[in-house]
């Protein structure tokens, strides 16, 4: 379990509306610091330049889909280490397993109660090593 | 001649009974005889009665004319009695089985008939002038001659009718006292045997000619029963032959008007026939396929022919029909057909393959519908829910009161709003399940796991759902630690079903216990509400699909009626078995039953 309590998130996701329940969710009920990334293509400049402690990933996005995007991370040295969860509507259980072995810290699916999310996040951040 | 038995072989054998044709031959040969006995009566009676009249007028003079006149009143009487058992012979209905009794009253009629003629001689005779002896011993003679063919086919009964009139005539010569009469008493019984003699032998011939056409009647009879036992196993050929016919066209009329292609091959994979169906389907004509010797893999795919030489020496092994094989099958024009198929092996009773039938079924269609449901399925999933995810989401944060103080009444607005996304997604939820169930598309991932964790854990989360409807959770008992093999989500959601729907229909204030079971093999978890009970009517389809008792109950409580068959059919692709029973006092309990883990 990470020694610091989890406060950074940055979300990647293309929805505007749900970029805002989000946003809400986390800052107010969460109490954490949130930066939202709409567009996948400047997500990794934009994560260099947060620095979050977690990165929320949203699965079907234009341009690059969130896999795409998380292996592109994996491969840059200071933005492969960070925790990432996927939050999406759309996923087999196969395609969830696979991205757990390619190292995603969780998975949260949509449709997420926005009073339990910070909750949920809390729960996969105790769990890293 | 009228009589049946007179004339066997006029008569239809199948009259017959088989006890009268094998068993009472000599029986019908006799009573043959005595029918011809008696067809001579009448002529004997009215030469009896003519002779007899010639007699007693030449005999009659005024000396012996009482005499003669009583003579005639015997002989009137006598043919009179022949008369009547002439009349009583033909009036009989047992000719055949009291032809001996027959036989022996025409014995006593021929012994009286003689005795008339053997008085006659006796009486007369003596008393008479030289003409009138001559013309006596003249009518004697005649009149046992005449016996001959009369009694012909009963030479012992010529012996008495002869003897009758013999006797008292040889006994009147051989007492005259003239030695001429004297020899001629001598001559006269050699004559009488010369003529039984040939009474005899006549009766001999007469018995033969009997037995032959017997024969030759049973023969016929015989016969004739033959020819008729083949004609109608003629007809029954000809009806078997016609029935195979039809059944054969009836197949071929099946085969050929199946809407499906049906193909007949031989043991190497040729093609021998195929139907209208299979012609449309692919393209090529039956003359063209069955001409060229054509092997079936000409209808399969290259990609596919290692698959199909496989299993069609699989099927050629094991002489079993194979069903739902899939194989992708060029038409003529270039154009490409899934189909499936079903192959039957024709099996002869040595055991040897000598055809094959493949019955295809294009379902090119098919696939492309269900692409399509799965696109659309898709669809459902992802742009269905990416709204209701804002939707649900904002009401949620409106509602838990982190966006500050809202006015009671839009609380209790916003608060209906989120009840209904929230029962659209579980709807939506739901139909994606069964699709995946029914589709055979959902895949469990089960774990050993500790049963009565997760039923800890199932009313932990399910507290929300007993407080909205004002009843608790129980657990009665000790929950059993047993461990199961089981999809630990989907066990979840089975549990978070029974548990919610037990909420739903108790009544405020009561509690909804949960029990566990040790079934031997199995364990058994129940949830016991004190509800209404389930309607009779509605016990049939319970775990059927949109099921739901009272439709009322889906506007005040929520649910979608697909909850308890994603339950069947997620606990049976987890090999248990959910039921329910009525509760005593009333409620029921819902159960599930799952095999522990290591219990055989």
């Amino acid at each position: 379990m990470p020694a610091q309590p989890l406060n950074r998130i940055c979300y990647v996701e293309d929805d505007e509306d749900i970029q805002k329940i989000v946003r809400m969710s986390l800052e107010r009920i969460g109490k954490m610091t949130v930066e939202v990334v709409s567009d996948p293509l400047q997500a990794i400049e934009a994560i260099k330049a947060f620095r979050p402690e977690l990165v929320m990933l949203d699965w079907m996005m234009p341009g690059m889909d969130g896999p795409t995007l998380f292996r592109k991370m994996k491969e840059l040295p200071g933005v492969r280490e960070l925790p990432v969860v996927f939050i999406t509507a759309k996923a087999s259980q196969t395609e969830l397993d696979e991205l757990r072995a390619l190292g995603a810290a969780g998975t949260i699916s949509k449709p997420f109660s926005p009073r339990d999310l910070p909750e949920q996040l809390r729960a996969i951040w105790s769990k890293l090593p | 001649m009228s009589s049946p038995l007179a004339a066997p072989i006029s008569v239809a054998p199948a009259a017959r009974s088989a006890g009268a044709r094998d068993g009472t031959d000599p029986q019908r040969v006799l009573a043959d005889r005595v029918e011809q006995l008696y067809s001579q009566m009448p002529q004997g009676v009215v030469v009896t009665l003519i002779i007899g009249a010639i007699a007693t007028y030449q005999l009659s003079d005024d000396r012996i004319r009482q005499l003669a006149l009583f003579w005639w009143a015997i002989v009137l009487l006598v043919s009179a009695a022949r008369g009547a058992l002439y009349y009583g012979y033909r009036r009989s209905a047992h000719k055949l089985a009291e032809a001996k009794q027959w036989l022996r009253w025409l014995g006593i009629s021929a012994l009286a008939n003689g005795t008339i003629w053997g008085f006659a001689g006796a009486v007369f005779f003596p008393s008479r002038l030289d003409e009138q002896q001559v013309f006596l011993a003249f009518l004697l003679a005649g009149i046992t001659s005449a016996g001959i063919p009369a009694y012909a086919a009963s030479w012992p009964m010529f012996a008495t009718y002869g003897a009758a009139i013999v006797l008292p005539f040889t006994y009147v010569l051989a007492t005259f006292g003239n030695p001429l009469f004297r020899e001629l008493a001598l001559l006269v019984p050699l004559f009488y045997l010369a003529n039984v003699g040939i009474a005899y032998r006549l009766n001999q011939v007469f018995f033969s000619g009997y037995r032959l056409r017997h024969a030759y009647g049973r023969l016929t009879e015989d016969y004739t029963a033959l020819n008729k036992r083949l004609e109608q196993q003629l007809v029954e050929l000809d009806e078997a032959r016609r029935q195979v016919e039809a059944s054969g066209r009836k197949l071929a009329l099946f085969a050929e008007r199946a809407p499906i292609a049906v193909l007949e091959l031989d043991a190497d994979g040729r093609i021998q026939r195929l139907n209208q169906a299979a012609e449309h389907l692919f393209g090529w004509s039956s003359r063209e396929l069955v001409q060229d010797n054509a092997s079936m893999k000409v209808l399969v795919h290259p990609e596919y022919h290692a698959q199909f030489d496989a299993q069609w020496q699989q099927l050629i092994a094991t002489r079993t029909p194979v069903a739902h094989l899939r194989f992708r099958n060029p038409r003529r024009d270039g154009l490409e057909l899934v189909c499936e198929w079903n192959v039957t092996p024709l099996v002869n009773p040595e055991g040897g393959v000598v055809g094959v039938i493949a019955q295809g079924q294009d379902i090119t269609r098919q696939l492309e519908a269900e692409q399509m449901k799965k696109e659309f399925t898709s669809t459902l999933s992802h742009e269905l829910r990416t709204p209701l995810t804002s939707i649900i989401g904002s009401l949620q944060l409106v509602n838990s009161g982190v966006l500050g103080e809202v006015d009671k009444d839009v609380l209790e607005l916003t608060n209906v709003a989120e009840r209904n996304s929230q029962r659209l997604l579980d709807l939506i939820n739901d139909i994606l399940d069964i699709e995946k169930i029914e589709s055979g598309k959902l895949t469990l991932m089960p774990e050993l796991l500790a049963l009565d964790e997760l039923v800890a854990e199932s009313l932990v989360l399910n507290k929300g759902f007993a407080e909205r409807f004002q009843v608790r959770y129980e657990a009665r008992g000790t929950l059993l630690p047993v461990q199961v093999k089981a999809d630990r989500k989907r066990l979840l959601q089975v549990m978070t079903n029974l548990l919610s729907n037990a909420a739903k229909f108790s009544p405020h204030g009561e509690p909804v216990e949960i029990i566990m079971e040790d079934r031997g093999a199995g364990v058994r978890v129940g949830v016991r509400d004190r509800g209404p009970g389930i309607p009779e009517s509605f016990r049939g389809r319970i775990f059927g699909r949109f099921a739901q008792a009272d439709s009322s109950m889906t506007r005040e409580k929520g649910g979608t009626g697909l909850g308890l068959a994603i339950c069947k059919r997620l606990i049976e692709l987890m090999d248990g078995r959910i039921g329910y029973a009525d509760r005593e006092g009333g409620g029921t309990v819902f159960y599930f039953d799952l095999p522990k883990h290591g219990a055989a």
